[in-house]
């Protein structure tokens, strides 16, 4: 098991190089002077003299490699450089910004997993009933309906005309839950059906017949599917928690909600390049460590993986 | 047992968030308990930044809330304000300001010549920055005359140098306390000015608090507090509106609201919706240095085909006057007879036949085997220069001309302008107070796609020259004169289609009071403003 966790790890570092390198490289493809940009997103006439102060300022004037170098160096210290609009330190932005995104990203997760499971083992006990086919029908929706629009939907019902939420912003415990819905809505209808699904299926295996027969309770039979249905939940949510964090880019901006999100749409627009390379390569980070857990999970608890690797 | 574990892991992750959101509501409450609303809440897609008033990296109507000119601009022209008279010497090259004697920072630090002239030479320290800015490179130096006088001295007699003083940046003042290393182009200690705000409380990317300074020199402001609330999303602004969040919008060309949701809002009859003075204009910028737009028989034709009614009726909603000439008259020196150029299809055509371009058998023109189609470029997140771009092309058709229309993001489409790499492509002129003169003074420089579309007229050399000479000219009729000549060059020339001008609007609840505007579209008269 030692060996396995090693092995895995020590790959990590080729597969991060590798992000780092082409993050770096297609944000150089750009076809704009990134000097000149810093200029014009702080309403400065780029006049030829500014763009070359400029260029010196931000260190354009060395060739690619040296740059890609120095930048590699500075960033396994966790220091991304400067923004290009503010001048402040990149990882400071981040820090800044991160905490709101977390708190939304892990309200939205407890969110889909308390509400998931409970539809989902429902859906599974009373298959094919009414009940069963209304949730799957809203399920089917809520996989359909864009983000943006879901978000302002709910905007509309829950804030402005029944007055129970703020509209945006982080303000108290309320402001959070129409963000957390709106990021939600598409995990739960994942994973309700994932719940679902695996549970019938287990419900029609040989142990849960002899169970039956040795005459256990349903309460304890409903106990045994779920334990042994729920390990592929497992796996998948493993790989939906970077996929939440990352995705809150629309619904922060539409809830005005100050996390990471915002800050990487807004450095897009403006060709914050030191954003966008540090939020490029924190969240494919996340991704690849998220990935390593669940694997080595998933090798936990079963030999075979670890065996076949 | 695993599962009280759990149990307790759950309840833990929920009593830690309780108290996150105890902490982060404390600051709320206290909106609307009052009896009386003191506390104004405007909504703006952009976080207020770096206010620094010597850079550009912040909200201009955040800074022009703290920090303070000179003078102001004015609609009757420029007006005292920190320095309450000034003397021009005879050759126009010194300017002499008596400041006021009763103007404090909200540090408690006096404003005399000594912090006036430090954060001047803190501006010209930083010159380059500055360049766009005519009157930086006129500058020579400040000195200090007494405690409350300062010399301004000019390398040449510059005439819009009382205007340029008065703009939202960089010419204001903040506290020496706040200088890093006597400067402040690498940032600054505090944001403490002398004006009728002072920013008490900034969380960047939610909201800045500004709260009324009670020991201005001037009028008091009449709220207790303006709160800077960013929304980033323009539907979610409008709905805050409706929940009561907010209290007004306010902004030029699309900025915080598109006119489709101002002309919703003022149907609804619930608010109050409040337009300026035309302040800039909107026009089409026709390439003269490219093969097709490059002869001036069809750029005149092109004058004559669009339907500029139509888009400020149907388009705008009629909240923009059509634009006859590029600069309205109502501007400072553009009084000027012109000839106008009304929606004429038949001229339109006549003028292309002259110019060799006949119609095929598809219904568009050709010469030389060449089929007549130009590009108009524009900004795609402005929805408007979308749909107005699909009217032209239509207009065009009409003549014989296949327009083609190429929506990219705004950086793109600035790039474009920079290279000149287009046929059409959209302008907008800066509007009062920078219009005419810094405008017209940015036509000189090749970033900018004004010059990049004036660059293949036979005069712009002379052009260029011109507006240089406009800026140092002394005698009041000559100026007039001289701005009469390059406008009338500009205007014969046919490189820009002027189409409207634009307004700067404003959206506010019913029971909030004297709204109104600066004769800057970017400041926002907060101080004026009462339940």
């Amino acid at each position: 098991m030692r060996n396995y966790i090693i092995r895995r790890i020590l790959l990590i570092i080729p597969i991060l190089i590798g992000i780092s390198f082409i993050s770096f490289l297609l944000i150089n493809l750009n076809p704009s002077d990134p000097a000149e940009v810093a200029l014009r997103v702080n309403e400065i006439v780029p006049t030829d003299e500014a763009v070359t102060a400029m260029r010196e300022e931000l260190g354009l004037d060395k060739p690619f490699f040296q740059r890609y170098i120095i930048w590699l160096g500075n960033s396994l210290r966790l220091d991304f450089g400067n923004s290009y609009v503010n001048n402040k330190p990149v990882s400071g932005e981040i820090l800044n910004a991160l905490p709101a995104t977390l708190y939304l990203a892990a309200v939205a997760l407890i969110m889909t997993l308390g509400i998931s499971m409970i539809a989902g083992i429902l859906c599974a006990i009373f298959e094919d009933s009414i009940g069963d086919k209304i949730t799957r029908g809203i399920i089917f929706v809520a996989t359909a309906m864009p983000n943006f629009w879901v978000g302002l939907l709910l905007m509309w019902l829950f804030a402005v005309k029944l007055d129970l939420f703020p509209t945006s912003g982080m303000r108290g415990f309320t402001s959070v839950v129409l963000p957390a819905t709106t990021l939600s809505l598409s995990y739960i209808a994942i994973y309700t059906r994932l719940i679902r699904n695996s549970m019938i299926q287990n419900k029609n295996e040989n142990y849960i017949l002899y169970g039956r027969i040795r005459g256990l309770g349903n309460w304890v039979i409903i106990k045994h599917i779920l334990k042994n249905s729920i390990q592929s939940s497992i796996t998948a949510l493993g790989m939906s928690i970077p996929k939440l964090i990352s995705g809150t880019v629309i619904v922060e901006n539409i809830f005005a909600w100050p996390g990471i999100g915002r800050l990487c749409v807004s450095a897009i627009f403006n060709r914050d390049y030191p954003i966008i390379q540090a939020y490029i390569v924190m969240m494919a980070t996340l991704f690849v460590v998220c990935n390593l857990l669940v694997d080595i999970f998933s090798a936990f608890l079963d030999p075979r993986i670890r065996r076949m690797t | 047992m695993k599962y009280n574990k759990v149990a307790a892991m759950l309840l833990i992750l929920a009593l830690s968030f309780s108290i996150v959101a105890c902490n982060t509501s404390t600051t709320e409450t206290n909106n609307e308990a009052g009896e009386e609303q003191t506390q104004l809440v405007y909504a703006s897609t952009k976080d207020i930044r770096d206010i620094n008033p010597h850079t550009y990296s912040g909200e201009m109507a955040a800074q022009n809330m703290v920090f303070e000119s000179l003078v102001i601009n004015t609609e009757d022209g420029v007006e005292p304000w920190l320095a309450e008279s000034w003397e021009i010497s005879e050759d126009g090259k010194t300017y002499t300001f008596k400041l006021r004697e009763d103007v404090k920072f909200t540090d408690g630090e006096i404003f005399d010549a000594t912090a006036a002239k430090l954060n001047i030479d803190a501006v010209m320290n930083n010159y380059e920055r500055h360049a766009w800015l005519e009157l930086v490179n006129q500058i020579d130096y400040v000195d200090i005359v007494d405690d409350f006088t300062i010399d301004l001295v000019l390398k040449n007699p510059y005439y819009p140098t009382l205007s340029e003083l008065a703009l939202t940046r960089p010419f204001r003042f903040i506290s020496p306390n706040c200088f890093i290393d006597d400067n402040t182009k690498n940032g600054v200690d505090g944001y403490i000015g002398t004006g009728p705000w002072i920013l008490t409380e900034h969380r960047e990317n939610q909201y800045a608090i500004f709260t009324a300074n009670e020991s201005y020199w001037g009028e008091k402001a009449k709220l207790k507090e303006v709160k800077w609330q960013v929304m980033p999303d323009h539907q979610t602004i409008l709905l805050a509106l409706e929940k009561g969040e907010i209290h007004l919008l306010f902004g030029a060309d699309g900025d915080m609201i598109d006119l489709d949701s101002f002309k919703a809002l003022e149907n609804q009859g619930k608010y109050v919706t409040i337009m300026s003075q035309p302040i800039a204009s909107r026009a089409i910028l026709l390439n003269s240095n490219k093969e097709i737009t490059g002869d001036i028989k069809v750029r005149e034709a092109l004058q004559y085909a669009v339907d500029k009614e139509s888009i400020a009726e149907g388009i705008l909603n009629g909240s923009e006057t059509i634009a006859d000439t590029l600069l309205s008259p109502t501007v400072t020196y553009c009084d000027i007879d012109l000839k106008k150029r009304t929606y004429d299809v038949d001229t339109a055509s006549k003028l292309l036949d002259e110019a060799g371009w006949i119609i095929g058998n598809d219904g568009y023109r050709y010469k030389d085997g060449t089929k007549m189609e130009m590009t108009i470029y524009y900004n795609s997140d402005n929805s408007q220069e979308r749909t107005i771009s699909e009217y032209l092309q239509d207009n065009f058709k009409n003549i014989g001309v296949d327009l083609k229309i190429f929506g990219e993001e705004k950086q793109a489409f600035l790039d474009r302008q920079k290279t000149g790499d287009f046929d059409l492509q959209y302008s907008l002129s800066w509007g009062t107070p920078y219009d005419p003169q810094s405008y017209l003074s940015s036509w000189r420089i090749p970033a900018h796609g004004d010059y990049q579309a004036q660059v293949g007229l036979e005069e712009k050399a002379w052009l260029d020259g011109r507006i240089g000479k406009v800026m140092i000219e002394t005698d009041e009729d000559k100026r007039q004169e001289m701005y009469q000549e390059i406008l009338t060059y500009i205007h014969d020339a046919s490189v820009y289609i002027p189409l409207t001008y634009s307004r700067t609007k404003a959206v506010h609840v019913p029971s909030l009071k004297g709204v109104d505007f600066n004769a800057s579209q970017y400041e926002i008269p907060f101080e004026k403003m009462y339940f």
